[in-house]
């Protein structure tokens, strides 16, 4: 298998079916959220931003390669775009900036672990980028700065919980029905299967 | 529905995708600096006028799609009143005991209008754009490489097979004797019974496609030749003049005609 560092192409077509389908659940996402944000203000909206990170961390934590988490991200930005999601132009800029706030926090690593911590740093990367975003382009320096305080401590606890631990819990049950054996995480853990195999065996 | 505007063959969808998405992008950036009601107000109509004759997207169509999002807009509104930076001084009247100051109005309600200038304008995009056009355009155009581009149509095309794959699956639960959920958490593990399997077949596919793009000779590589090629025409031009000078007079009202 090609162990380089740039992506082939089974990889690229895998990660756009994956950023694909997350970017239909992106879309429904953000009708609900405008429905809370509606009601709630952007608090109850921060609670549920870290739902759209997931599509770069489950394929970051899949494929482990660097610029995954940034072009995940992008691709599902760009679906949501193409299903026609009424807020283009602001999908688009976030989904440039959640992606690399994520892709920042891998980097950090060297992209050599993908671990529980790590992941959940990416998550919380990306609702930073995200809240950071939001705030300069629909002018939430309008607000008071308590409403804005709760609102990013609220995104930044769903950047590690939703993206951080969620993410992982998706992939791990995906890699469970086998379908990933070809990709990074797929070997990881048949090796670690074969591992606790000969270790029984002793 | 989206494709049956997609496909006119009007002014709007002539201009090459590339360079509509840098005009949304611009004015995002315009936006940015706005804070009054009556810039953004001016530039909706504008939008959503253009949209109208020059794309042929019926005004009915529009204000269906814009319904639900002028809740959102709303929220601004709301927000802006209850919770400002810095509460204004003109107090028009007060709603249970808070106060409601112009001030904050005006800027809830520029807010509001701007989340709906960039819908509007959102909306001229994807109505006027084909998708396969916009990715060719991206590829030809912008640079992208081929690899991702036609790796991303090949994954877009798999979105009307998730549709029915779901209804499989749904089907196959049911006939095994899970029903339909009742309370929220039995929603909620639904979801995950209906996603994993549903992402699985997903990468399946992904991976069939792409073994079978190989093996047909796809490369990703940039020397290659395009059944559609997306040029830059007259319409562009059109567009892109356009475009400024209504960003340009519409600074110039603002700077000096207002103040």
């Amino acid at each position: 298998m090609n162990q380089g560092k740039s992506l082939n192409l089974r990889e690229i077509v895998v990660m756009s079916s994956i950023s694909v389908v997350f970017g239909i659940l992106y879309l429904g996402w953000i009708f609900f959220g405008q429905f809370m944000q509606g009601i709630t203000g952007p608090v109850g909206w921060g609670l549920l931003t870290g739902f759209w990170i997931m599509a770069g961390i489950i394929c970051a934590y899949i494929i482990r390669k660097p610029g995954v988490a940034f072009a995940a991200q992008l691709i599902a930005a760009g679906t949501e775009i193409l299903v026609g999601s009424v807020n283009a132009g602001v999908v688009l800029l976030l989904g440039v900036t959640q992606g690399i706030g994520a892709e920042l926090a891998f980097a950090l690593f060297l992209y050599r672990s993908y671990k529980l911590p790590v992941l959940m740093l990416a998550g919380m990367f990306g609702t930073f980028a995200n809240f950071i975003t939001t705030y300069v382009v629909y002018g939430y320096s309008q607000y008071s700065s308590l409403v804005i305080g709760l609102m990013l401590a609220t995104m930044l606890i769903s950047g590690a919980v939703l993206a951080g631990w969620g993410s992982k819990k998706v992939a791990d049950s995906l890699s469970q029905t086998g379908v990933l054996d070809n990709f990074a995480l797929g070997k990881l853990h048949r090796k670690q299967r074969v591992e606790r195999h000969v270790a029984n065996q002793d | 529905m989206l494709d049956e505007y997609q496909r006119k063959q009007r002014f709007l969808q002539q201009v090459n995708p590339t360079l509509k998405l840098i005009s949304i992008l611009l004015v995002i950036v315009f936006m940015i600096m706005v804070f009054d009601p009556w810039t953004p107000l001016v530039l909706l109509l504008i939008t959503l006028s253009v949209l109208s004759v020059f794309g042929g997207v019926s005004v009915r169509f529009l204000m269906l799609v814009l319904l639900p999002f002028s809740l959102f807009a709303f929220s601004f509104v709301w927000i802006n009143v209850v919770f400002p930076d810095e509460r204004g001084e003109t107090v028009l009247f007060s709603i249970a005991g808070l106060p409601v100051a112009k001030e904050n109005l005006l800027t809830g309600i520029s807010l509001g209008l701007r989340s709906l200038v960039f819908a509007s304008w959102s909306l001229l995009f994807i109505l006027t754009t084909e998708p396969s056009k916009l990715m060719l355009s991206l590829i030809q155009n912008c640079k992208l490489p081929p690899r991702f581009g036609y790796g991303m149509m090949a994954a877009y095309r798999f979105l009307p097979l998730f549709r029915k794959e779901l209804q499989q699956i749904r089907a196959a639960h049911r006939i095994r004797g899970l029903g339909e959920p009742r309370s929220l958490k039995e929603k909620l593990r639904q979801t995950k019974r209906y996603m994993i399997p549903l992402m699985a077949s997903a990468i399946r596919k992904s991976e069939r496609v792409a073994v079978a793009m190989e093996s047909k000779g796809f490369d990703g590589s940039r020397e290659r030749s395009f059944y559609r090629v997306v040029p830059w025409t007259k319409f562009d031009l059109i567009f892109s003049v356009g475009f400024l000078t209504l960003l340009g007079t519409l600074l110039f009202v603002r700077n000096h005609l207002l103040v």
